[in-house]
């Protein structure tokens, strides 16, 4: 026991010196806050992603690498809402880090910073798996993404004052690029309005939200509820009867059922990708935004 | 509400009073007219604000009211409004009654239909000193309720969080199973747990029934531990600052459940030392192993132990010490570790057992022998692997194999004569089990054991058992 401990300790000491670079450490729960606390910390921050786009964030396993990781970080970025509730509360308890708790500085939910749509003004699990606090996906609207970033630069600066000017400068220069960005999405997107989409899972509400879009009903019978064959049939009845203009789902969630559907009704089955990383073209904020309209408008207009 | 009527009836009466006949002059009845002008004016304003209040309070109930859509297109204009002048975002403020501290509580609804060969009445391990405790861990034959668990929990304030399991048994009788606050703000890796909580030896052991892949424990976990070992006491845990999951941890604790009893003392009665240690395999892998050992005694109370008494046909409870020692894995899978639609899992766990005391044979004197207090040692060990694999997001099959070693047994003279002696056999148990898991919260299971833990018998059994989670989302431990 006491050599074990021994070699822990040298091995930490080993390591604290070797990681001295970086101000401030991350732990971020979804791809999407990675990229924007690398967008905004720079080289001040190092940031571990939690998961990837090929993950559901809904289900997670809070693995023994996600307690040693949350253990020395700084600050905690996550959606928030309960999106992570089935695996972020454990980390917490179990990680021994006081700094990430509720209620601290370090410990930043996206959700509680934006306007949340579909907030239930009733809950019942006969629902499915509701979320009480209203749909946690709100990263896909842009203009959320920037009032997050304003958020993340301002408490940044909180636990590492010394670079307090580093990251406001940073988020200001995001910012300006960031509201470029909207402009040029939205004059692109002009044409999907009323675009009506069937997507998997009640997450791509922010999008259908910000540029006007349609959900015409959703492949999951119940949020967090997997379409059985019966419930499949009575959606391809109905999109036979109301067609729709596209077929979605992210790159986590079961093809089978879009490519059933999409191969019956004639609708095309887009993969959107989610969250930065979902598609080889999201490789960082832009690009998620970029690439979902793309293919939003390749689907639309069939070349 | 009340107030206002009373507020309207005091000033209708005011003024609908006739004035003072016996007014000596007009003067005086001029003033008192005055006076109740201003009275009247003064509660005119009064309710005024107090029916501009209560139409606030009604627009605000009616807008919460209104359909997702409108509720929608207002957030649109709101959210629109924001980004242009940068200011900050409209938030719904959060209901602002008591009701909004109350814990997350969850509650297990957990019954069985249960179908043994072999009576269930005289079930014991044979060689293996299991308690008189844990012997009737499967449960009745037939239909039968299993625990009904009542979980609380929250943050207490800012330095600790708190949690409480209440267990209602099948009998009516309703047991703490965990109460315990444990801190969130030392910071630096390290927990302090103090209360009644289920021990961080082993794996399963701290896993709470209802998230057990099979309806039973393992054979060893009941041999050795019981259900769930659990103990009044504190524990101390420690996560190494490496990028490398480094687990440290210890408890002291009263000592009172099996393999200890309870005592009248100062200071512990049991304590226990563990260390994990886990990490990602490539995306979609992860693991975590650990090391562990309990130590505890008996005290003067010794144990009864089923099996011995079943066979020698006496009471002869042990008294003394045990020392434990276990290793614990514990591997899953996803592919891409997302676990949602496919998911592997595999656990393994060993323990040994030393007991060292004295034997009180025929504590009762049934044989006619007299009490025998002798030394008795034993030296026994016991493992199992199981595996659950989830080959659609609703189903899930798994399998088990159990296995005890009779290891050495060390009994006095008379004890030995008298049967106390090794058995020469090898407790096996296999299983197989399929669930159907329609939500995250239900899940419906079907198992089958083939039980030969007892000499001579063959006990095939057949479980068909309900799960339902109800209110708070619980998270589930690695």
């Amino acid at each position: 026991m006491k050599l074990i401990f021994k070699f822990v300790i040298a091995l930490a000491g080993a390591l604290l010196t070797a990681n001295g670079h970086a101000a401030l450490s991350v732990f971020a729960c979804e791809p999407e806050w990675a990229a924007l606390v690398r967008e905004i910390g720079g080289d001040k921050v190092s940031v571990y992603a939690a998961t990837t786009a090929l993950q559901d964030p809904h289900r997670i396993e809070a693995r023994p690498s996600l307690i040693a990781r949350m253990r020395s970080a700084d600050l905690l970025i996550c959606s928030g809402a309960d999106l992570e509730v089935g695996w972020l509360p454990l980390l917490l308890q179990t990680s021994g880090n006081a700094k990430l708790q509720a209620g601290q500085p370090g410990n930043l939910m996206a959700a509680d910073f934006v306007t949340r749509l579909e907030v239930p003004s009733s809950v019942d699990r006969s629902q499915g798996d509701v979320h009480p606090f209203g749909n946690p996906h709100v990263h896909l609207d842009p203009r959320n993404v920037l009032r997050v970033a304003q958020a993340l630069s301002e408490r940044l600066g909180k636990l590492d004052s010394s670079g307090a000017v580093y990251y406001q400068g940073r988020a200001k220069e995001f910012d300006a690029r960031w509201r470029k960005a909207i402009a040029d999405w939205e004059a692109r997107a002009a044409p999907l309005k009323g675009m009506k989409l069937v997507p998997y899972h009640k997450d791509q509400a922010y999008l259908i939200h910000w540029l006007g879009l349609v959900e015409e009903v959703n492949i999951e019978p119940k949020p967090g509820i997997p379409p059985s064959a019966g419930h499949l049939t009575d959606l391809l009845v109905k999109l036979k009867e109301q067609p729709a203009d596209a077929i979605t789902r992210n790159a986590y969630q079961d093809p089978k059922a879009v490519e059933w559907l999409s191969e019956r009704t004639k609708i095309p089955g887009v993969m959107l990708p989610y969250t930065v990383g979902g598609t080889p073209e999201a490789k960082d904020l832009f690009g998620l935004f970029d690439d979902t309209i793309a293919r939003l408008l390749k689907a639309k207009k069939p070349v | 509400m009340f107030k206002l009527a009373i507020l309207i009836c005091a000033v209708a009466l005011a003024t609908a009073l006739p004035a003072p006949v016996s007014a000596q002059n007009s003067n005086e009845l001029e003033e008192i007219r005055k006076q109740i002008e201003a009275l009247k004016d003064a509660y005119e304003t009064r309710i005024q604000a107090l029916e501009k209040r209560l139409k606030a309070a009604e627009d605000a109930a009616n807008a919460a009211k209104t359909t997702a859509a409108e509720t929608q297109s207002a957030q649109q204009a709101a959210a629109a409004a924001s980004t242009a002048s940068g200011a900050e975002p409209p938030q719904a403020a959060p209901a602002a009654s008591q009701s909004a501290f109350n814990p997350a509580i969850s509650l297990i609804l957990d019954g069985r239909y249960a179908n043994f060969s072999q009576d269930p009445a005289r079930r014991s391990m044979t060689g293996f000193l299991s308690n008189a405790d844990t012997s009737d861990a499967l449960g009745k034959r037939g239909f039968s309720l299993g625990e009904t668990e009542l979980t609380m929990s929250a943050n207490v304030d800012q330095l600790f969080f708190g949690q409480a399991t209440l267990a209602v048994e099948p009998d009516d009788s309703i047991g703490v199973e965990e109460a315990f606050g444990q801190t969130t703000a030392l910071g630096h890796g390290l927990t302090i747990k103090g209360g009644r909580f289920f021990s961080g030896i082993g794996y399963s052991n701290s896993v709470h029934a209802h998230a057990w892949d099979f309806a039973d424990p393992s054979l060893v976990q009941r041999a050795f531990l019981g259900d769930n070992y659990s103990d009044d006491g504190v524990q101390l845990s420690w996560i190494a600052p490496l990028p490398v999951y480094v687990e440290l941890g210890g408890e002291l604790g009263r000592g009172v459940h099996p393999p200890g009893s309870d005592r009248d003392k100062n200071g512990a009665g049991s304590a226990t030392l563990f260390a994990h240690v886990g990490d990602d395999i490539g995306t979609g892998g992860s693991y975590r192993v650990g090391l562990s050992t309990l130590r505890t005694s008996t005290d003067g109370n010794g144990t009864a132990l089923v099996d011995i008494d079943d066979r020698t046909g006496t009471i002869s409870p042990f008294v003394g010490d045990t020392r434990l020692y276990g290793v614990d894995f514990v591997y899953k899978w996803a592919p891409d570790g997302n676990p949602k639609y496919r998911n592997f899992k595999l656990i393994a766990e060993w323990f040994t057992a030393r007991r060292d005391g004295t034997l009180i044979f025929d504590q009762s004197g049934a044989l006619g022998l007299g009490a025998t207090a002798e030394p008795f040692r034993l030296h026994q060990s016991g493992w199992y692997v199981q595996s659950v694999y989830q080959f659609h997001p609703e189903w899930r099959v798994g399998l088990r194999y159990d296995q005890l070693d009779e290891g050495s047994w060390d009994a006095g003279p008379v004890a030995a004569a008298n049967g106390v002696t090794k058995p020469d056999f090898t407790p096996r148990r296999y299983s197989a089990m399929i669930d159907w898991n329609p939500s995250e919260f239900s899940r419906l299971r079907l198992q089958f054991n083939q039980d030969k833990s007892q000499l001579g018998l063959n006990d095939n059994q057949i479980f068909v058992q309900y799960v339902y989670s109800l209110g708070s989302h619980g998270a589930h431990k690695f």
